[in-house]
């Protein structure tokens, strides 16, 4: 197999000391800036590229592949420990994650996410080396049809995110929409509702999530004085690892949410996102007691986790390839990638191809590392909460303004964040579900853009939305499963929620 | 309690390395004593792997190489409304010199065809580096081989672009009244999404700038059909220009950097003898303006004005003539 030869001289090649010590510490680094709200690949990448000049490029790739899978080890962290999801991918961890945390499971949470993470990361690598080639073909083939009925497909998980009433999720998802319209509009270049300069890009979702999920929960924690069970102080990292049951419980939801990360990240723009939101919706739809999702079910947890880690590898391959980058800390590396002399384009396998291989090991090498040192830091991050848990509530404060600050460098953001605390208070005292006003935020301007090209490419007529066997293909399936959740409310007729509970 | 001792100590240790790297960031802009406090952002006003991406990174690799200026540069893309998005961007931090961004026709066509509240006199010019001409992209697998047997043909053509009002889009509308032949041009986010599009065959022809096809051309991906130069360029000697077929087409693209309105005499001083350093490096001529077939063409802060004066005048007389604005 040439994939595997010129892997193994990947390996040689990356393989020394220095190398290694320098991809423990970038993931360490990656680690810490994705724990922190607001701060995701692009800042931890984008901080350590100053420190590479100088270094052979080998070392240099070394360094920013640890960063890159660092953080997306990192933001589970917080997203489990205090309920604040540093970006989108990040949001499907918290809704089981920090139940968990809760019911003071806080440990085996991180274990368990930790562990799902590492499955998803090298199975969306695996793929990145043998597949490459085949599956950037596939993924140009997607056009905007294909997109945008990829985009309705991941809204549709708004349902499954309704919890109690679904007239309110559909009020959040409409609330979203509007938020999502706020900006400007390249199909037509036209600036909607810029009531300040500001605005001319739009709300920024990260700061919607900071406030709808850290700041609001600090207002209810404040007001009902909630106290975490911590038990008592342990180093112990036997409670932090995941039992052989729990193991058992989540293979199969661990390769379900791989493999759906590593097909959907691939696709550029949300596709992370979409793959956790899609994932979690999966295992919900199939799991036996769907009603323990939301209250920490570990299958919700490691689904997702696996499949936001799958999509990072996936996100590398129109990289690799063809030189697209397809997500916000990809379009980091394409840069980190010019810089250091290479062209990412169709001809970068064939001209430096050998400092590719170099850095898909980096990425094997970082994975491993990250799995052992995040088990080991667990009780690090348990009784750093457990020390701190009198003054959570101001230091979570404090996190959440420097991210919101850090993400524009302006008061802005730090105003947004406030609002949105504010709102998603009174949002959770009145059981309206933030997930899906976050999804459509996201997904708004994405599914109209892609369905305006749609409607461009053929003059006006719906029906490209048919002919395609892609599009056509996910409309099949859409019409599938709402077929199938009738049957499914046909049987339990007497009961009169609309929710799958 | 030990074991919370040596907790505390884990927990500084972390603390203490993150605070270093993130020192050793900051404090490299220590020697200018006023200007530049901490690092400068280049604004990419379209999205990663486009032209003006490739510009600012190629900038910031040289001018950090050749040590022209000592403060760490980060390059941002704040891609979206043809610009609309990185001007309004820049423009909010008006009167801070820690934002450069790069121009290219955009700067003026956007503020034309659109209502955003902003124009190329709310910024400060700095330099126009170089200029880049258009040029109609097919994929290599296209049934057709020559721009008439396009124009010709009884098919609906679909042509990708970036943004409507874009430089590429008035050389669509000027191609399609020339020749009668109807073209549906379709505006995707950033030149990679455009790219990605003519490879997957979701649209016929792109127009977009050697730059951004230079590798596609050479790995035989794609084909060029014509070239909006007046006369053939060396580097592409079988590319036949517009003129040569028939279409009187020469808008070509324009690349430069502007700053925030605002700015001190100081601070637009510092970009200026950046920049004069940079243009004169081989670095710049070979990496960046050979590499990408860019033509040089450097202007200072006021010639730089003074040409966007020029070309405003004829891009709005071009723009009204299409009715793209009314």
């Amino acid at each position: 197999m040439e994939s595997i030869q010129n892997l193994l001289i990947g390996f040689n090649d990356i393989f020394s000391v220095y190398n290694m010590i320098i991809i423990f510490l970038g993931s360490m680094f990656g680690t810490i800036v994705g724990a922190l709200p607001g701060l995701g690949p692009s800042a931890g990448i984008a901080l350590l590229i100053p420190l590479t000049f100088g270094m052979p490029v080998g070392s240099a790739l070394s360094l920013l592949v640890g960063a890159y899978m660092g953080t997306m080890y990192g933001g589970r962290i917080t997203a489990i420990l205090i309920n604040t999801p540093g970006d989108a991918p990040a949001i499907m961890t918290a809704q089981d994650g920090y139940p968990l945390m809760l019911q003071g499971k806080g440990g085996l949470a991180l274990g368990i996410s930790a562990f799902s993470s590492f499955i998803g990361g090298i199975f969306g690598l695996i793929v990145l080396v043998f597949g490459a080639p085949i599956v950037s073909k596939v993924a140009i083939n997607f056009g905007p049809p294909e997109y945008f009925m990829l985009m309705v497909l991941g809204l549709s998980t708004i349902t499954l995110l309704a919890g109690k009433s679904m007239s309110k999720a559909v009020m959040m998802a409409l609330v979203g929409f509007a938020l999502g319209m706020v900006g400007s509009d390249y199909v037509s270049g036209f600036v909607r509702f810029d009531f300040t300069p500001e605005l001319i890009e739009g709300v920024d979702f990260v700061a919607i999530i900071i406030g709808l999920y850290g700041i609001s929960e600090v207002f209810l924690n404040i007001e009902n004085l909630v106290h975490l069970k911590m038990g008592k102080p342990s180093f112990k990292v036997k409670e932090f690892i995941p039992s052989i049951s729990d193991i058992k419980k989540i293979t199969m939801p661990t390769l379900r949410g791989s493999l759906i990360g590593t097909l959907i990240g691939i696709l550029p723009g949300a596709g992370g996102t979409i793959a956790t939101f899609l994932s979690y919706a999966t295992e919900k739809k199939i799991a036996k007691n769907p009603e323990k999702f939301g209250n920490g079910a570990i299958e919700g947890l490691a689904a997702p986790e696996a499949a936001n880690n799958a999509s990072v590898p996936g996100a590398l391959i129109p990289l690799i390839t063809l030189g697209i980058p397809g997500s916000g800390g990809t379009a980091i590396m394409l840069g980190a990638l010019i810089m250091y002399g290479l062209r990412p384009g169709p001809l970068l396998m064939v001209e430096s191809g050998r400092l590719v291989w170099l850095m898909i090991a980096g990425l094997i090498i970082a994975n491993v590392f990250l799995l052992f040192s995040n088990i080991l830091l667990i009780p690090v991050f348990i009784n750093i909460i457990r020390m701190i848990q009198k003054y959570l509530s101001p230091i979570v404060t404090v996190l959440c303004i420097l991210g919101a600050y850090s993400l524009n460098y302006g008061m802005f953001n730090i105003w947004i964040v406030l609002i949105f605390g504010v709102l998603g208070y009174f949002m959770k005292k009145f059981d309206y579900p933030s997930g899906p006003l976050i999804l459509s935020v996201v997904l708004a301007p994405l599914t109209e853009n892609y369905f305006r090209q749609s409607i461009m490419l053929s003059r006006g007529s719906f029906s490209i939305f048919l002919t395609r066997p892609v599009s056509l293909g996910i409309i099949l399936l859409l019409i599938t499963i709402f077929a199938f959740s009738f049957i499914k409310k046909g049987r339990n007729s007497k009961n009169q929620d609309y929710s799958e509970e | 309690m030990k074991k919370i001792v040596l907790f505390i100590m884990i927990v500084m240790l972390m603390v203490g390395c993150g605070q270093q790297s993130s020192d050793q960031n900051a404090g490299d802009g220590d020697q200018q004593a006023s200007f530049p406090e901490r690092p400068l952002e280049f604004v990419a006003c379209y999205g990663p792997g486009g032209g003006h991406d490739t510009m600012l990174r190629a900038m910031a690799k040289i001018i950090t190489d050749e040590k022209i200026i000592d403060t760490t540069i980060n390059v941002v893309n704040k891609p979206g409304g043809s610009a609309a998005v990185g001007m309004g961007y820049v423009n909010s931090h008006a009167g801070d010199g820690h934002y450069l961004m790069s121009t290219t026709s955009s700067f003026i066509t956007t503020p034309l065809s659109s209502d955003l509240e902003l124009n190329y006199k709310n910024f400060t010019p700095i330099a126009r580096l170089g200029i880049d001409p258009e040029m109609v992209l097919i994929n290599s697998k296209s049934e057709f081989t020559s721009l008439e047997d396009f124009l010709k043909s009884d098919k609906a053509i679909n042509v990708g672009g970036t943004g409507l009002g874009t430089i590429e889009h008035i050389v669509t509308v000027m191609l399609e009244k020339m020749s009668g032949k109807e073209l549906n041009y379709i505006p995707y986010q950033g030149d990679g999404e455009v790219i990605a599009a003519l490879m997957g065959n979701q649209i016929d022809f792109t127009i977009t700038n050697p730059n951004t096809a230079y590798d596609y051309l050479k790995s035989g991906d794609f084909k060029a059909l014509a070239i909006s130069t007046e006369e053939r360029i060396d580097m592409m000697p079988d590319v036949p220009t517009f003129k040569e077929l028939g279409y009187d087409i020469t808008v070509s693209l324009f690349r430069g950097v502007a700053a925030p309105a605002g700015i001190s005499e100081e601070e637009k001083a510092y970009y200026t003898e950046m920049i004069k350093g940079l243009v004169q490096t081989e670095a710049w001529k070979d990496d960046y303006l050979g590499k990408n077939m860019i033509v040089e063409g450097y202007m200072d802060g006021a010639e730089y004005e003074e040409f966007l004066n020029e070309m405003n005048g004829i891009y709005e007389t071009i723009l009204r003539e299409l009715e793209i604005i009314k």
